[in-house]
């Protein structure tokens, strides 16, 4: 009876403290944490995207309802006036998903450009979807937007069609959450 | 048809031993005689699915509601390991010959990445209960494939002339290459 | 003396994983560059070191039956707190090893130097005895990758490193490339151990090989 009562015990003693510590950790790490992963995820494909934004299109960034959760749009302000908005989409690469930091020009619904966020897909092949020969061909274009495989504009990568095909994908995607938020969006940034 | 494309997938293109470097101790331990391999690839199994319907519950009812999502490792060992023992206790007394079949190898699967990974991997791709179970019933067919295949191969070996150094790990270990390189043949399918 | 002793065992004569065929998963899976094998070794002497003293420094309150339980709440723990710390101040390194860091609490050395070591030990010998598993841990990882990098894409820690004009062999950097890397380096192990034994006039002892050399598998029955 009293070794059990001591398992108990020591089990309890030990979970408990351990919590505490980590929960400890946890407060004190959680706003690095954050900026780390805005910065190294998102960060440079933002920078990508607007190569022009006077401010901090990460600093600015504000969230949206959707049906299903929710998505973060990051602006980009030109005189304190909204001229681009960023979302990141995901679609079906080869070795799992891709992300794609997808940009509008508010101005005319045109894609200003995109930029990879994540990507696990083989080196020298799918890799280069992340290239300007095959990224940069997305901007100014208007979504939806296909490959030329496809009957549309965009030149796949040669050998790497699934990466390629991920990408255009997350591109379609943002665009109709764009499309569907855009009220919202005018309003947010119009003061 | 779902169905069929997360079988293909976890079995052939992202063999968990294979391509996802998961659950390599047993393989590489667990590969001398087929019978021993079944038996283990049994094992597995069973445990994966327990495992991971449990863990997804206390994902979904217990981490991210109290938005603990930063204690899912501490959680998740201490669920398998308990839930190890119990699933042993019960076999024992509730369907011997099971436990005749598969009791020996329920200890060394506490420490298998293998159940750990997949109960990891189904929170990080987002699945839901169902889907997740399935995920685990075809990664741990994977892991039995695997097994199985390279228990084959190393009878066979015994009756072959190997330099001295080789003999053992090392070409067990060479032989999982040209294995994996011929899995790395099914990248791209079902996708 | 003695502590020194600790320490230095598991720099070669225990080395992990290329002597103890230990920690398998990691060694294969992070390897793909020389920077991802060094971050996960330090990731786990920092928690194989702490791991160990904790252990050493509580094994005599804690009841027989229950010790695996606390060994694993401990060594998960640690764990996690490798996580926190690592998404604050190395967030490339967490993306790169993904779901590996979580997975270092399965990672048989941790456990088997628990049970096998600290448990039994004082607190000097166990903090010695994890950092040198460790650190060897960490420099096998750190040449694997180091080995797979620079053939399979010509540069070591980034800096590009071959000659011009040099192809890089890409499976390397894949999963098959793993494999047969770490089977070489094992085969080579053998050899040396062979040679060595020669050159001092003994029979060559067997290399402890197979996931026998982990006492974490084992631990459980007696529990």
């Amino acid at each position: 009876m009293i070794g059990m009562l001591r398992m108990v015990v020591v089990l309890s003693a030990l979970c408990g403290l351990s919590g505490f510590a980590l929960s400890y950790l946890k407060m004190v790490t959680a706003p690095r944490i954050e900026e780390q992963v805005l910065t190294y995820v998102q960060g440079p494909a933002l920078a990508r995207v607007f190569a022009h934004a006077r401010n901090s299109p990460i600093a600015d960034r504000r969230r949206f309802a959707l049906d299903h959760g929710a998505v973060t749009v990051f602006p980009a302000l030109r005189d304190g006036r909204l001229v681009g908005v960023a979302l990141e989409e995901r679609g079906k690469g080869y070795g799992g998903d891709i992300g794609v930091m997808v940009g509008f020009n508010v101005t005319d619904d045109s894609l200003a450009g995109i930029g990879v966020t994540t990507l696990k897909e083989t080196p020298g092949l799918g890799m280069r979807v992340t290239e300007q020969a095959f990224a940069g061909q997305f901007s100014g274009v208007r979504a939806p937007v296909a490959l030329t495989a496809q009957g549309g504009g965009i030149d796949g990568v040669s050998g790497a069609t699934i990466s390629s095909g991920g990408v255009v994908a997350a591109v379609n995607r943002a665009a109709q959450i764009y499309s569907r938020l855009k009220p919202e969006i005018l309003k947010a940034w119009a003061e | 048809m779902e169905i069929f494309a997360i079988f293909i997938s976890a079995i052939f293109v992202n063999n968990i031993v294979l391509a996802q470097y998961l659950g390599n101790c047993p393989y590489l331990g667990c590969s001398k005689e087929k019978s021993v391999a079944l038996g283990m690839g049994g094992a597995v199994i069973f445990v994966i699915i327990v495992s991971t319907c449990c863990t997804w519950l206390m994902q979904r009812y217990v981490l991210d509601p109290y938005n603990l999502g930063y204690l899912q490792t501490i959680v998740f060992i201490v669920v398998i390991a308990a839930l190890v023992q119990f699933v042993e206790m019960f076999l024992k007394k509730a369907v011997p010959p099971l436990y005749a079949a598969l009791g020996i190898f329920l200890p060394l699967i506490t420490t298998n990445c293998a159940v750990m990974g997949v109960a990891i991997l189904v929170q990080r791709e987002g699945f839901g209960l169902l889907e997740s179970m399935l995920w685990g019933v075809a990664y741990g067919l994977g892991f039995t494939l695997a097994l199985l295949l390279m228990a084959g191969i190393r009878e066979r070996l015994d009756t072959c002339r190997l330099p001295k150094c080789m003999a053992g790990t090392p070409i067990a270990l060479v032989m999982a290459g040209l294995m994996s390189l011929a899995f790395m043949g099914f990248k791209g399918m079902g996708q | 003396m003695t502590v020194m002793r600790e320490f230095t065992k598991g720099l070669w004569k225990e080395l992990p994983p290329f002597r103890l065929v230990l920690g398998l998963c990691p060694t294969l899976a992070v390897t793909n560059s020389a920077d991802n094998g060094l971050g996960m070794g330090l990731a786990v002497i920092f928690v194989l070191t702490l791991s160990n003293m904790l252990i050493s420094m509580v094994r005599s309150i804690i009841p027989k039956k229950v010790r695996i339980a606390c060994f694993i709440v401990i060594a998960a723990s640690l764990v996690v707190a490798v996580e926190l710390l690592m998404q604050a101040y190395a967030y490339p390194l967490y993306q790169q090893l993904g779901i590996f860091v979580p997975l270092i609490v399965v990672n048989c050395i941790i456990l088997g130097r628990a049970e096998a070591f600290a448990a039994k030990n004082g607190v000097a010998a166990s903090v010695a005895d994890g950092l040198g598993m460790g650190l060897g841990f960490t420099l096998s990882l750190t040449f694997l990758g180091s080995l797979r990098e620079i053939w399979g894409n010509g540069t070591w820690f980034g800096h590009a490193v071959m000659w011009e004009g040099f192809e890089p062999l890409r499976i390397m950097v894949q999963a098959p490339g793993a494999f047969i890397c770490l089977g070489l380096i094992l085969a080579g192990m053998n050899l040396i151990n062979v040679w060595q034994a020669r050159r001092k006039g003994r029979d060559p002892q067997p290399l402890t090989q197979g996931c026998g050399a982990c006492q974490a598998c084992h631990m459980n029955h007696e529990a």
